[in-house]
């Protein structure tokens, strides 16, 4: 193989190419993980300057149904890598299957969610009650759209069922599961 | 059907939701040991996906490292200020 040739086989993204699927979806996974570490940083931040205020919102908060909100998102990320495999392996339509799976308990989290916001709004709880409350719900309604993108790119990538692409659609879930396991104990359960 | 490691990651994932779920009623009597129970749970939960979901066990420690480091800067940032609050 010529020199020319390996330069044509390579895509230009350097050592981005060792990671799965598209190097363009790693440059997105690494700005948004930057944007919520500050994020949660300055939710972290603002809790330790307002201890009794943010402990008191953080009470109104119902931790259950987000507790059974990360078992659902968990397995979803499950089916998700399920997808990628029988991809990987050729397996298109076991590959689309698990994928669908993958989406439909993604779009059991988003209900789970507006239903708990609908009860955290029928208490009289919103974006301007309390700092608490703003941050509650942008972070959380942040992370809501990234679901939904989510969702919307894993229909996407299985359309075609192919590894890169499939491999490409599952590192965003992955890290939408991700940000969720670590934004849940930090917002609802540990104490100011 | 002999379970893989994304089975057995998936299965780690929900021993340790469940077992943070029933770590708050520790928090009134010991909430300095709670926060670091929850958040070493949040951690390893990270780890699990960063390896076995994200794929990234097989990728350059570069990018192994960056993902952990993220997830552990940000659990360790959290315990910090509970505990420096905890303490003032």
């Amino acid at each position: 193989m010529s020199a020319t040739d390996c330069e044509q086989q390579g895509t230009g993204w350097g050592i981005l190419e060792d990671l799965p699927g598209d190097p363009m979806i790693w440059v997105l996974i690494f700005s948004e993980l930057a944007a919520f570490g500050l994020f949660l940083g300055a939710f972290v931040i603002a809790r330790a300057l307002h201890p009794a205020l943010f402990a008191a919102g953080q009470a109104t908060l119902d931790a259950h149904l987000a507790g059974i909100n990360t078992i659902v998102l968990v397995t979803s990320g499950w089916a998700a890598a399920r997808g990628a495999a029988a991809a990987r392996a050729g397996e298109r339509v076991r590959a689309r299957g698990w994928l669908f799976g993958a989406m439909a308990l993604g779009a059991l989290f988003i209900a789970v969610k507006l239903f708990e916001y609908a009860g955290e709004i029928a208490l009289g709880n919103g974006l301007e009650t309390s700092p608490f409350f703003t941050l509650y719900f942008l972070l959380t309604g942040f992370h809501l759209l990234h679901v939904g993108l989510g969702i919307v790119i894993l229909a996407v990538v299985s359309w075609g069922a192919r590894p890169e692409g499939v491999e490409t659609g599952t590192a965003f879930w992955h890290m939408v599961d991700l940000l969720w396991i670590v934004m849940f104990p930090i917002i609802y359960l540990v104490h100011p | 059907m002999i379970p893989d490691r994304l089975d057995i990651a998936w299965i780690m994932l929900i021993g340790l939701a469940l077992a943070t779920i029933l770590v708050p009623p520790l928090v009134v009597s010991r909430p300095l040991f709670a926060n670091a129970l929850l958040l070493t749970f949040a951690a390893l939960k990270g780890r699990r996906i960063v390896l076995d979901f994200l794929d990234l066990r097989s990728a350059p420690a570069l990018w192994r490292g960056l993902v952990s480091a993220w997830v552990i800067i940000v659990v360790l940032f959290a315990w910090l200020a509970s505990a420096i609050v905890a303490l003032i």
